[in-house]
């Protein structure tokens, strides 16, 4: 995430807990995978003390230099899994949440029982080759955010109730309860029972139809980390249009066969245009021609009980910064944010404050950056939707609320 | 009386091995000096003097002492006992087993006054506690055997005393043992007691024979000689029995064991004097003795440099507090913290600040603080101090040290200063004063010009030195020491400095770690005598820059004098070497400094009444308390649009709290040198309150027709004022009951005076509700004084700071990334082409952070209607230029505030 070039290194080690036999090694060097990997010795002594501190009953969970961030956390006793970030302004959430993300990756591939039983380790290594581009994806830059906030990114279409209408008609026709139309890795539309997913694979599931490249029909076997982790379940994807993908999610019925070009035709041609309306959102998230203020370069709503979340930095996209540093800050700011004053729902670091704060409710927050820059975050907590803004210079600082304020009013119907 | 009861018994627990070496290192006074000779013309703290010269001395004034009684007692007092008792137990059993085979030795050292101290222990274990007060010693974890009597045996030779002394006949317990009970007490009570007074100890002479065994400590209460019970009424009889030089055996009763039993009210009531002294020194330490004794902490300073030579077990601990369970855990993951800071280190090239792991269900933070090969390590809690601000101890702890001792191996590495380490890593443990703690800055009051010039000159002149007795020509020699500069406070705040910024930290630190800024806010001081060597980091800092142009220190010596009297504290910071003589050996305390700086002090008595004034009624703007602003039931709860307060609070009318708050806070009269703006003399603002006079007897529409009033003398012609607003009033009702001493006096003296208060916000209404503003550059803070606050009283108020002190934290430590981030760039220079490019996308420099808080009132009864709500902004701001400033202000969310326009009136005219 960082392109200073040789500093700012992220290294993901996994280590088999009871051998401390590295399982894998992924490294990336300002957001693309490389090959350097860290010195064996390195390796050997990062699991060292964490796994010391467990046979003393303490629990190593992170460490800081001045520059590097180091998170230890081990899963089922059986695996352990080690993040060092050199990045800048990366947070122990952030990497808490990768290695989550990353282990519910490996449980997807591979299935949870031969991670927490590991007899030939030669074997779950070449298992887990599989699940390489999907870690590594966690590791770059993404357009997504859902690997962070942990709830599903999605888009909002310009013509929603057809397409759902058309989606819960194919679900019966298949025999299928779990249905989703993917653009970019973003739900467009899903089946009920598709929202019901649990954390890790619904945000996982279209994120890895989203980092797939281009066919026209997938069938993959995949473990579900939190619904199933044992059974695989089959993931079928079809494409109706380049990069909008279909996905169901089913037992050993239907076959790919049977899910022949008459029945995509009866349900989907019909839709054509809607669909194509689809096409451009992915960036986007939100249909055109939605108002929007100018001054906001970028946009985060997260709907905390749905999981579900709202992530675009395209507006004015033809102004400073760019959208790649538009999503770092952004990203950041959301870190802040809910390592500070909106912590998640359910965190053990927010019991001890929830004491305090009972009467006092953080409700808005913002932040100006400095000379340089000049960008000016908002975030509002209203009910159960959290909205972050990210805001041009010009805008000013006392309006800042209200105006984040008419967007979330905006934004509600939607999300 | 005072002298005597307030004076520290010697270092109890010290060793007679180690006695010899140079124990004087601690701070406490301990008198190895011999002490019975003192003719008048010696200061009374004389006797108090260490073997390196250092002072600590301290003195109560008579009324405090007695008016300490009444306090009401705390609850930690009783907590605090148990760990007490384990001690007097270890003592005990130590004492019986070696006494028989010390006694003639002891006999034979006391003849030739070698041995002043107490030899009741061995060296078995290595806690060398050098205590006087008995509290600070619990380190020991023992079996928790309630010890309830304690036997000394005291050598007396009533004959050498007789003679002298004879017609201080009731007396014979003082005469004797050096023990003092206070018989003005006694009779005073005896009422209630009946016959026979509880001897209670209440105070040591110095040099008693009591004193120098180190057991007797007072609070305990004296019930047996040679196991005859005695009670105040036959104590003289007994002890007039004692035929000659014998040994006498004392039976007292354990102060702690008593009073956890709490029998008698008198007796708890004495040991309230006591702990009530400890409080106010160790007092946060005292504090942190609520936290359940499993919430593991530990201090612990370890090499990294293997010596596989020595078999010294656990060699490479050169440090360790405290012993407890929990901290024994994390002693023995040590491994952990040295593997991280060598690998780290190797694999990104910088150095292991901190670490989190996860023990007994409890996160905990360990900071860590390398220096060459040495690694000092503090672990607290998660839930208790949050990890920039632990970053931050570390900081202050190891600041502290090198000011005190050098360096860090200076003070760690010799065993027995453990006693004063531990504190000054311990006062951080309670959050309520977390915030003020941490920042790098004394709080200063803001004064009137006239005082403050008052207060420069007295600071001058003593500064100067050109006084007869310490001028250069007077002995004809070079003068002992150069005052580098000066700080006086006054209650704990700073009110006068003539030193550098890190100086004047430095010393606020070391205050701070003795606790003595609450003391003189708390306690009138009789007479408070510091002298100490120290090491200012500012002038120890050589510069490596051989250019003979810049101004080089001097390699001198530095020694710190403070001086308090009442209320009042002077600190001076003395340079030896430089132009004055250098200093030889360990030099004490200088006779003619000390009684110039007391002689300052005296001067300013007469300031004292506007200084206290001046605290009392107002620093320089106004402030409005959070339970005015919230709104009544019926009022309609959105957040989110910013309908104007004013609208609001013209239909407020059942606002459940009580509003007994004064509106408006008096009088700056500093402002009156500052030039009047255009907007004060529009006679739109001025504006009699005579809404007002009702309070007290109107309470529940009151705030209704200040309101009005405000508002319609807001849009009456005061919307251009803005900065400032001329308020005129009447002092007519001060409610809150606990000023009520002011209140007379300030009804007397200024009915109808006309005052003058700076309103910090914009807009008709008042809306500020708290703030702070940090002055990086000369190291000063200003913040409503506590004084203040309490007048606003209310109960919604309170909370609402706390909240503001804990987001600020947070705030700040945003802001301390970014001035690291800045001076790293600052480093890097401008060399880095693509530098802009991570500017962009990095969250850095952040300058203002704001947060907006929903509030109501804690215990809402009322089912039917929902609590009425008010929103409230907490904002931060960060200054990078020209000078570095923080400001965190706290204001209702009617108004839109501009933070910038804030700060400056806040910074108009800070300087010192």
């Amino acid at each position: 995430m960082e392109e200073e070039g040789p500093g700012a290194t992220v290294h993901l080690l996994c280590l088999a807990a009871s051998s401390g036999v590295p399982l894998f090694c992924r490294s990336s060097r300002g957001g693309i995978p490389t090959r350097q990997q860290l010195p064996f010795s390195v390796i050997g002594s990062l699991n060292g003390v964490h796994m010391f501190g467990q046979n003393l009953e303490v629990q190593l969970n992170s460490a800081k230099t001045e520059d590097t961030t180091v998170v230890w956390r081990s899963f089922h006793d059986s695996i352990t899994l080690i993040v060092l970030s050199s990045e800048e302004d990366t947070s122990e959430l952030r990497l808490e949440r990768l290695l989550q993300m990353v282990f519910g990756a490996m449980v997807l591939f591979v299935g949870l029982e031969e991670l927490t039983d590991i007899r030939n380790v030669e074997r779950v290594k070449k298992e887990l080759r599989a699940s390489y581009h999907l870690i590594d994806s966690f590791l770059g830059d993404s357009e997504l955010i859902g690997d962070l906030t942990q709830c599903v990114d999605c888009v909002i279409p310009p013509e929603g109730s057809p397409l759902q209408e058309a989606l819960s008609g194919f679900a019966e026709a298949t025999g299928t309860a779990f249905v989703s139309l993917v653009v970019s890795g973003r739900v467009v539309a899903a089946t009920d029972s598709w929202w019901r997913l649990g954390t890790p694979e619904s945000v996982l599931l279209p994120w890895l139809v989203g980092s797939l490249p281009p066919q026209a029909a997938r069938d993959y076997p995949v473990y579900l980390p939190h619904g199933s982790p044992t059974v695989p379940h089959r993931l079928l994807t079809l494409t109706l249009l380049p990069g909008l993908e279909l996905c169901l999610l089913c037992g050993p019925r239907p076959s790919l066969s049977q899910l022949d070009q008459q029945l995509l035709e009866r349900w989907w041609q019909p839709l054509l245009d809607p669909l194509r309306a689809c096409l451009p959102l992915g960036p986007r998230a939100l249909p055109d021609g939605f108002p929007l203020h100018a001054d906001i370069l970028g946009l985060l709503l997260l709907h905390l009980e749905l999981k579900r979340c709202l992530f675009t930095v395209e507006p004015s996209g033809d102004k400073e910064p760019s959208a790649e540093q538009r999503r770092r800050l952004l990203r950041n700011f959301y870190t802040m944010v809910t390592t500070t004053q909106f912590p998640p729902e359910s965190g053990p670091a927010e019991k001890a404050e929830d004491v305090v704060r009972s009467t006092q409710l953080p409700k808005a927050c913002y932040v100006v950056l400095g000379p340089g820059s000049g960008w000016q975050f908002v975030a509002l907590h209203l009910g159960m939707r959290l909205l972050l803004l990210l805001l041009s210079p010009q805008s000013p600082t006392y309006g800042l609320r209200s105006l984040a304020t008419n967007t979330l009013h905006a934004l509600t119907p939607l999300l | 009386m005072a002298a005597a009861c307030t004076r520290r018994s010697p270092d109890a627990r010290d060793e007679d091995e180690d006695r010899d070496s140079e124990n004087a290192d601690s701070v406490w006074g301990s008198d190895t000096s011999a002490g019975s000779g003192s003719t008048d013309f010696e200061p009374e703290w004389l006797d108090s003097v260490q073997k390196r010269g250092e002072l600590f001395y301290l003195e109560l004034s008579e009324d405090e002492e007695e008016s300490i009684f009444p306090e009401t007692s705390t609850v930690n007092h009783v907590r605090f006992s148990e760990n007490e008792i384990i001690i007097e137990e270890d003592n005990y059993k130590e004492r019986k087993k070696y006494q028989p085979k010390l006694k003639q030795f002891t006999k034979i050292l006391k003849g030739k006054r070698l041995l002043p101290k107490c030899y009741n222990k061995k060296n078995s274990n290595d806690n060398g506690p050098v205590s006087i007060l008995k509290h600070q010693s619990h380190q020991k974890a023992g079996i928790v055997v309630q010890q309830m009597h304690k036997d000394v045996n005291i050598y007396v030779n009533p004959k050498k005393l007789t003679v002298s002394k004879a017609k201080e006949q009731l007396k014979l317990l003082e005469v004797l043992f050096g023990i003092i009970h206070q018989n003005k007490w006694s009779w005073r009570r005896i009422g209630k007691q009946g016959s026979g007074e509880r001897l209670v100890v209440h105070g040591l002479l110095p040099g008693g024979s009591a004193m120098k065994t180190g057991q007797v400590l007072i609070g305990d209460v004296l019930v047996a000689v040679n196991d005859v019970a005695v009670t105040s009424e036959n104590i003289e009889r007994v002890l007039s029995c004692i035929p000659g030089p014998m040994q006498v055996k004392l039976t007292f009763e354990n102060a702690y064991a008593v009073k956890k039993e709490t029998i008698q009210p008198r007796k708890k009531k004495t040991q309230i004097n006591t702990s009530d002294l400890v409080k106010l020194f160790w007092g946060e330490e005292v504090d942190s003795i609520q936290t359940p004794p499993h919430s593991p902490h530990i201090i612990m300073y370890l090499t990294l440099h293997l010596d596989s030579e020595t078999s010294k077990e656990e060699q490479e601990i050169l440090y360790h507090y405290p012993k407890s369970e929990a901290s024994q855990k994390l002693k023995n993951v040590r491994g952990i913290f040295l593997t991280l800071c060598d690998m780290l280190e190797n694999v990104t090239g910088t150095q292991v600040t901190s670490s989190s792991l996860l023990l007994n269900g409890k996160q905990i933070h360990i900071a860590y603080l390398k220096e060459f090969d040495k690694l000092l390590l503090i672990g607290l809690p998660a839930e208790e101090v949050p990890l920039p601000q632990l970053r931050n101890m570390i900081e202050d702890v190891s600041q502290t040290l090198k000011f005190m001792y050098a360096s860090l191996d200076g003070a760690l590495q010799q065993a027995k200063l453990h006693s004063s380490v531990y504190p000054s890593a311990q006062q951080y443990d309670v959050s309520s004063s977390v915030l003020l703690d941490n920042l790098p800055g004394v709080q200063w009051l803001v004064l009137p010009q006239e005082i403050k010039m008052e207060l420069d000159t007295a600071l001058s002149d003593l500064e100067a030195a050109d006084f007869s007795e310490l001028s250069e020509d007077y002995y004809d020699m070079r003068r002992l020491y150069t005052i580098l500069g000066s700080a006086l406070f006054y209650k704990g705040y700073l009110i006068c400095s003539h030193l550098p910024k890190d100086d004047l930290i430095d010393i606020a630190i070391y205050c701070r770690h003795y606790y003595l800024l609450p003391l003189a806010a708390r306690q009138r001081i009789g007479q408070l005598i510091i002298w100490k060597e120290v090491f200012p980091r500012l002038h120890l800092q050589h510069s490596t820059d051989s250019n003979f142009e810049v101004f080089q220190e001097p390699e001198g010596r530095y020694f710190l004098l403070i001086v308090g009297l009442k209320h009042y504290m002077l600190c001076v910071l003395l340079e030896a070497g430089g132009c004055s003589s250098k200093a030889n050996g360990n030099p004490g305390p200088d006779c003619i400094y000390i009684d110039q700086a007391k002689t300052t002090l005296q001067q300013l008595e007469g300031v004292d009444s506007y200084i206290n004034e001046q605290l009392i009624s107002s620093s320089n703007t106004c402030l409005s308390c959070a339970d005015w602003f919230l709104a009544g039931p019926h009022e309609k709860v959105d957040s989110l649009t910013t309908s104007p307060v004013l609208s609001r609070l013209q239909s407020t009318s059942k606002t459940a709290v009580s509003p007994t708050c004064r509106r408006t806070l008096f009088g700056d009269s500093s402002l009156k040198t500052r030039k009047p703006s255009p907007s004060r003399s529009s006679g739109g603002s001025d504006h009699g309150c005579e809404g007002e006079e009702g309070v007290s007897t109107n309470l529940h529409t009151t705030p209704d027709v200040v309101w009005k009033q405000r508002e319609s003398q807001g849009s009456g012609g005061s919307e251009e004022s803005g900065a400032l607003l001329k308020i005129t009033k009447k002092k007519s009702t001060f409610p809150n009951p606990f000023h009520l001493g002011n209140l007379k006096k300030d009804l007397s003296e200024k009915e109808l005076e006309v005052y003058n208060t700076m309103k910090l916000t914009s807009g008709p209404e008042n809306t500020l509700f708290h703030y702070l503003a940090l002055e990086t550059v000369q190291g000063i803070f200003i913040t409503p004084t506590q004084e203040e606050v309490a007048q606003l009283s209310g109960s919604v108020h309170p909370q609402l700071i706390k909240n503001f002190h804990q987001c600020c934290l947070s705030i700040r430590a945003v802001f301390q990334q970014t001035l690291v981030k800045e001076k790293k760039k600052a480093l890097n220079g401008e060399d880095h082409s693509h530098s802009t490019n991570s500017t962009v996308s990095s969250f850095s420099p952040v300058k203002e952070y704001g947060v907006l808080f929903e509030c109501s009132p804690e215990n809402w009864t009322d089912q039917k209607k929902t609590p009425p709500v008010m929103t409230y902004w907490v904002v931060g701001r960060l200054f990078l230029h020209p000078k570095p400033q923080e400001l965190y202000v706290c204001f209702h969310d009617s108004v839109t505030e501009i933070a910038i326009e804030m700060a400056f009136k806040l910074f108009f005219g800070l300087t010192l």
